[in-house]
């Protein structure tokens, strides 16, 4: 069957799904960025070599749903110890999870390099796990990716409600009577969840980048949550394909790196095009406001001369 | 208090000996204080008096090291509904992808509970709070683009739309414009005349007698509890706010006058 088309079936599933894993980490992504989570998502995909080396060793299986599954442990793990740290040391947040993410990457390396080393069966090539490489992937693992990304959006459109009203003032919806914790910790878990099922694309190192570059491109274009998810996860889809697409040309081009530069692309784009809020429509913005100042002034000989000199009017 | 009340009613707010600290230090002391509606009631202090903290405390932002805090006799979570709440504005960030009516319609998600969305009821009612607010022009901007005393009114459309019987407000009036503060106070005393009890934290002394029926004097302890003007004496603005403040002793004269001309 695989006659009728131009690509390998294959290739083709393996395609539509990162496309689904792009959707959905700009779509989940969106959130992370709005609760400012981001960081510790970030944490939390250093920290899933650890488990992805430790599966492996334990298990012995080179399967990408256990060493998957060893990922999203230590990367629960890791947000688990960064709460504490916060909580129970003086440690201020970005210090934490700089340390949280630094101690964990590190022992993810030590573990792989040191299991390569000793020749272990199975652990030669998961560096894949570190920058992604999606040529390695089997059609069952890429449907199983892209299946664990629709529920990641479905979850998200599921709980949008709460997690929004967290985002914007978590002290009303803690007095209103919303389990804050429990919101931020469901939405930090999904985060998780999507870094792992991100981390075959775009590796442990990168794979943040497509939960965060995404969501602040989306945010230049609108003004709406609901207009901000569309746009990002067709953002992330959009790079996610072209990672796909170059790397599948460029023999041994990691995923990754591609994917986030594709991202990187669209946001700079957004961020000089954008209406509104992008740096070439201020700018012409501000132009047309001097223009009319000036002329104005020309009108009423030298009065409103003062009024131009303190960002342009105001209105309420 | 000045109004007692049959047994058979429970007071709407009733601080027991609440004491609060941060870390070690301890912020307030043994609080004990009772409110009743309808009306309007100040909260007034200094900085760093507590005022915030107290109000926190009792919606269970911050815990208490001692003492309880009920509402109509029960505590917070069996009533959590009939009470709003108007937060600080620089709380929130203001560059946050939400509209005016969005924000407004916050104020419902309590009552609709997990997952549910908002339908055409909420919407009607959100629409309703913006315009008793005067904000029903600018329903579909993003919240960035208000001024002070417009963000301030969105916060009370929201709380306006919990459709509560207990509101408290933590420093409404800083830094809003006068037209707004005027709207704010129409709004408040809509309420008050619809038998709403109103809590405010405010740091504005002038303005205190003449908004609030009746005050809280607080700096870490409760100093005197009562109707404004038998609260707001001298002697205890003096004992409040312990030293010698012009505007203090201003006011403290503009109180005696008017207690003396009635």
């Amino acid at each position: 069957m695989t006659g009728h088309f131009p690509l390998p079936y294959n290739t083709l599933v393996v395609a539509g799904g990162m496309a689904a894993v792009g959707c959905a980490a700009g779509v989940v992504g969106c959130l992370g960025v709005l609760r400012r989570r981001s960081l510790a998502a970030d944490a939390a995909s250093h920290a899933t070599l650890v488990g992805v080396a430790l599966a492996l060793a334990a298990t012995g299986r080179r399967e990408l749903p256990v060493l998957l599954a060893g990922g999203l442990l230590t990367a629960i793990g890791s947000l688990v110890v960064l709460v504490m740290l916060r909580r129970f040391t003086r440690t201020r947040e970005d210090a934490a999870t700089a340390i949280v993410l630094g101690v964990s990457f590190g022992l993810g390396i030590t573990l792989l390099s040191g299991m390569t080393a000793r020749g272990i069966p199975g652990s030669a090539g998961l560096e894949q796990f570190l920058l992604g490489q999606t040529a390695a992937l089997t059609a069952a693992d890429a449907m199983l990716l892209g299946c664990l990304s629709v529920a990641a959006v479905t979850l998200v459109w599921v709980g949008l409600k709460e997690v929004v009203l967290v985002a914007f003032d978590a002290p009303f919806a803690a007095a209103s009577g919303w389990p804050v914790f429990a919101i931020d910790t469901a939405l930090v878990a999904l985060l998780a969840v999507m870094v792992v099922v991100g981390l075959p694309a775009a590796g442990a190192v990168l794979v943040t980048a497509l939960l965060v570059i995404p969501p602040s491109a989306a945010r230049q274009w609108t003004d709406r949550v609901a207009t901000m998810l569309v746009l990002s996860g067709a953002f992330g889809l959009t790079a996610a394909l072209v990672g796909v697409a170059i790397s599948a040309a460029v023999p041994r081009l990691a995923t990754g790196p591609v994917m986030v530069l594709a991202a990187a692309a669209i946001f700079a784009a957004s961020f000089f095009l954008a209406p509104k809020r992008g740096l070439w429509a201020r700018w012409r913005q501000q132009r047309e406001l001097q223009q009319e100042w000036s002329g104005a002034g020309r009108e009423q000989t030298q009065a409103p001369a003062k009024a131009t000199g303190e960002g342009g009017p105001w209105t309420p | 208090m000045s109004r007692p009340q049959p047994d058979s009613s429970p007071h709407c707010l009733e601080f027991h000996d609440v004491t609060v600290a941060y870390g070690r230090r301890p912020v307030l002391w043994n609080i004990d204080l009772t409110v009743d509606g309808p009306g309007l009631f100040g909260i007034i202090g200094p900085n760093g008096a507590g005022k915030s903290t107290l109000l926190k405390a009792a919606l269970g932002l911050v815990p208490l090291a001692g003492g309880s805090v009920q509402f109509f006799g029960q505590p917070l979570g069996a009533v959590r509904t009939r009470v709003g709440y108007v937060p600080q504005r620089e709380t929130v960030d203001w560059d946050f992808p939400v509209s005016v009516f969005d924000v407004v319609l916050m104020g419902t998600y309590a009552r609709l509970g997990w997952f549910r969305r908002p339908g055409p009821r909420e919407r009607e009612l959100a629409r309703d709070c913006l315009l008793r607010v005067g904000l029903a022009d600018v329903a579909n901007r993003q919240i960035g683009r208000l001024s002070g005393g417009q963000q301030q009114r969105v916060f009370l459309a929201r709380a306006l739309a919990q459709q509560a019987d207990l509101y408290f407000l933590d420093e409404p009036m800083a830094g809003v414009d006068a037209r707004s503060q005027e709207q704010i106070f129409a709004v408040l005393s809509a309420l008050r005349a619809a038998g709403k009890l109103i809590v405010v934290v405010h740091h504005d002394l002038r303005s205190a007698s003449e908004w609030f029926d009746r005050v809280a004097l607080v700096d870490m302890r409760l100093i005197a509890t009562g109707p404004a003007a038998e609260v707001l004496t001298p002697e205890n603005l003096q004992r409040t706010y312990a030293g010698p403040l012009d505007v203090l002793d201003e006011l403290g004269r503009a109180v005696a006058r008017r207690e003396r001309t009635p």
